[in-house]
């Protein structure tokens, strides 16, 4: 640096602003072309407007009444609480069956865990299509498959957590520490014996935590699957709201909310200790 | 196997092996999952009887599904994905944009120990609402259709968006914020200058996350008539249109693909930042972590 | 005895980190291997138990040519020779027992270590490898819990459980303090004096080389610029291998008394 200042006079200009990086000029034209596209008026649009928004909420409507006298009492009624049952009693098999046979997929989805590239591609792709599949598709589909009832919501949940649990753990597995799977080969341990001994302490702690968060998820889910006849409150909801009883959705969804909410903070405590 | 360790036997007759100590925890969690799980099976009303026919079923279905596809529902099957990715697109924004200042009241190093609670319950009780149920109670007053699902969507998103970037903003640096302060700068100067810069980045790779699980979503809203491919999926299944419920299928799984892949591209770059470090390590994991 | 013949490693991309090596190491040496890093130490080692599969060349351990081995016979070569590493490489959050385990998992089926079920016969040889090392009352504490000293203990004990013939020591002592290293390695000594083990060491301090090796080698850009009695390697050697005069951080007690 100092040869610099005796040889050459340094480089006084200012220099220009440079111009944004052609990612971020692609991005935000794709953003922009990618809103009018979706949200004006015409042929494929969706045709969104703040106007329209604000003379439909200022127009009376009978679910903003049905707020106004919310039935809580419904909260104590037995039907409520059957429902709500079910609901839970879908959630807990659905998580504990789903996530249990997330662990193994989880390691075969990841780079250290899959024996070779082949089961790799295939767990890879088997798992983005599962994942790619909401709750209420799975619900739709087993409702055609196995009837009405509880039963296909279970099975909708499973496969539900499946993907999720399988996704998140396989993607942290790739981040823990190689020490341990280093040492694991070099005492002759195989394959699978590495994954138990050497990878699955690590993942643990982080598998538990996302298995719960996944409970959290499901009994949100199953909330709704009894749209479609998969059995749980929805039914419930869905009852009320053909009868036009809006009072009543608000006093069930609001006793939703309060269970949500306090299975989410107690689950959130726990996670928060294990990681 | 072991003589070689015979030899100095003696120095270790001092030494005592510790018990194996018992370990509660563990006990504890295994009867908790092992009874939830047994508890709930015996107690649910579901039909078991027919589990054993369900891989059956499901394999009747796909084999009617994917043998005969109805190559005329596809252009139907891609004009409803294109409305429920529409729906997601925009409900995304809406959700974005109301969350940014709810974030901001409800992150601890900004705002103040009132409002803080407060805002958060409210994201607490948007969060724990699913999206469906949204549309439920919207579609009397917006009328059936997208712009319902468009509001379910966003309404839905606020609570997520709101929480996590609350998150992202309460893990920010507090010394540039404490630089402006040094140097005059007002509570909205600060939070222009300091806060922002800092988290931009990863909040806008949020959004895209959240946008991606809008999709998802934003899928099945037209079960209850909110718009997007939902209702051709749940009509040709219902009435059993095997053909055409299969092309719906591929074209919901295609796209949330293609919309997973894009995304999840762009949300590494901007987490990466311009600098395009080699990909020595993959992002991904930390870019899905909040949950 | 390890045999080296022309043994070559080249990396993808080029770097060159053995070149053409011959030796030879008697059964029961105490060997330490010396060079700044990059010099192909670590690369070295891990040839002998394949870690790092040779380019070119052989190595032989006892009748065994570990570059012609399949998969299976790797791995039983790989039981039978323990290796210790520069961060330990426990699984911190288990047990120091279900660490030192890990060195049975070959002589153990398969289904039944998944299961964690070991048996008493191999958690007795577990349990003796950490009464060797003399830290068997730590055997159910979380391996996070322990101090840096303690967790290479394990490390050794882990490896002392696979009943090894030929130890492998990759800079066991570089994350330890003085006092804690110099015990570290009277263990790993004492371990080959009573055992017979033939023990290969890569360190970077030469004071601790000189005192407890029966021979050292030394390398420098992948090649062997010295092979001699700990005795002979006086300065001059050392400035040979390094390629440059010595520093304090080449000495632990230097460091020490810093």
């Amino acid at each position: 640096m100092t040869t610099a200042t005796t040889e050459a006079p340094p480089d006084t200009r200012r220099p220009k602003r440079p111009p944004p990086s052609p990612f971020a000029i692609g991005a935000i034209i794709g953003a922009v072309a990618l809103t009018i596209a979706t949200g004006a008026d015409w042929r494929y649009g969706i045709g969104f407007s703040l106007t329209e928004v604000l003379t439909d909420l200022t127009r009376p409507n009978a679910p903003m009444r049905g707020l106004v006298n919310i039935d809580l009492s419904i909260l104590t009624n037995s039907r409520f609480l059957d429902a709500f049952a079910e609901t839970v009693q879908m959630a807990v098999i659905g998580t504990i069956c789903g996530s249990i046979v997330a662990l193994p997929l989880a390691l075969l989805n990841s780079h250290i865990g899959a024996p070779n590239r082949i089961v790799y591609g295939a767990v890879k792709l088997f798992n983005n299509v599962i994942r790619s599949f909401p709750e209420l598709l799975w619900a739709l589909l087993f409702v055609a498959a196995v009837g009405i009832g509880a039963l296909p919501g279970i099975l909708a949940l499973f496969f539900f957590s499946i993907a999720v649990v399988t996704k998140l753990t396989s993607d942290t597995i790739d981040g823990i520490d190689p020490g341990p799977i280093e040492a694991a080969r070099a005492s002759g341990a195989g394959h699978w014996q590495m994954l138990r001994t050497a990878v699955v302490p690590q993942i643990l702690p982080g598998y538990t935590s996302f298995a719960m968060y996944c409970f959290e998820l499901n009994l949100r889910a199953s909330a709704v699957l009894g749209l479609v006849g998969a059995g749980g409150i929805g039914e419930l909801l869905n009852f009320f709201r053909n009868q036009g009883a809006w009072p009543q959705v608000w006093g069930v969804v609001a006793g939703f909310v309060i269970i949500v909410i306090i299975v989410e903070q107690i689950s959130m405590a726990v996670r928060r200790r294990l990681l | 196997m072991s003589e070689p360790q015979t030899t100095t036997e003696q120095r270790f007759d001092t030494i005592v092996r510790p018990e194996k100590p018992f370990n509660w925890f563990r006990l504890i969690v295994t009867g908790a999952i092992v009874a939830g799980l047994l508890g709930a099976t015996l107690t649910v009303d579901a039909n078991w009887s027919r589990l054993p026919d369900a891989p059956g079923q499901l394999w009747t279905i796909a084999r009617l599904m994917f043998t005969n596809l109805d190559l005329d529902a596809l252009p139907r099957a891609l004009e409803g994905m294109w409305e429920s990715v529409a729906i997601a697109w925009i409900g995304t924004i809406i959700g974005a944009i109301l969350s940014l200042p709810l974030a901001l009241l409800a992150a601890t190093n900004i705002s103040s120990r009132a409002t803080v609670p407060g805002v958060r319950f409210v994201l607490n009780v948007l969060r724990a609402i699913p999206e469906i149920i949204l549309a439920i109670v919207l579609i009397p007053i917006f009328g059936l259709g997208a712009l319902a699902g468009t509001l379910a969507i966003g309404i839905g998103s606020i609570g997520t968006l709101g929480k996590l970037s609350a998150e992202i903003i309460e893990g920010c640096d507090a010394g540039p914020v404490e630089a402006a302060d040094a140097a005059g700068a007002s509570k909205t100067q600060r939070i222009r200058w300091s806060v922002l810069p800092q988290v931009m980045p990863e909040i806008l790779a949020l959004w895209l996350y959240r946008f991606e699980i809008n999709i998802r979503a934003s899928a099945v809203l037209g079960v209850v008539g909110a718009g997007g491919i939902g209702t051709m999926l749940q009509q040709t299944i219902e009435f059993r249109a095997w053909g055409q419920a299969g092309i719906a299928l591929l074209v919901v799984v295609g796209v949330t693909i293609l919309v997973d892949t894009i995304s999840g591209y762009v949300r590494r770059r901007i987490i990466r930042g311009p600098s395009g470090k080699p990909q020595e390590e993959e992002p991904a994991a930390q870019a899905e972590a909040w949950i | 005895m390890i045999t080296f013949e022309q043994a070559t490693v080249t990396y993808p991309g080029g770097v060159k980190a053995l070149t053409g090596l011959d030796l030879e190491i008697p059964d029961g040496q105490f060997v330490v291997i010396v060079g700044l890093s990059g010099a192909g130490k670590s690369t070295l080692i891990r040839t002998v138990n394949g870690l790092v599969p040779l380019t070119s060349g052989r190595v032989r351990v006892g009748d065994r040519d570990v570059t012609a081995l399949s998969r299976r016979q790797l791995r039983s070569l790989r039981a039978d020779i323990g290796m210790i590493f520069q961060q330990f490489n426990l699984v911190t959050r288990t047990t120091v027992l279900n660490n030192v385990l890990m060195g049975r998992l070959h002589r153990v089926p398969t289904w039944r270590s998944l299961v964690g079920w070991y048996g008493s016969h191999e958690t007795e040889i577990a349990m003796r490898a950490l009464e060797r090392v003399e830290i068997v009352d730590k055997a159910y504490v979380r391996a996070s819990n322990l101090s840096g000293g303690q967790q290479q203990r394990v490390g050794i004990a882990r490896a002392l459980a696979q009943e090894p013939t030929v130890m492998l020591a990759d800079e066991p002592v570089a994350s330890l303090d003085p006092p804690t290293s110099r015990a570290v390695m009277r263990d790993l000594q004492r371990i080959n004096r009573e055992l017979g083990i033939t023990t290969l060491v890569n360190l970077h301090f030469l004071d601790l080389a000189r005192e407890f090796a029966d021979r050292i080698i030394g390398l420098r850009s992948g090649e062997l610029v010295f092979d001699g009695p700990g005795s002979e390697a006086d300065e001059k050697v050392f400035e040979q291998i390094y390629g440059r005069s010595l520093t304090a951080e080449d000495v632990l007690e230097a460091e020490a008394s810093l």
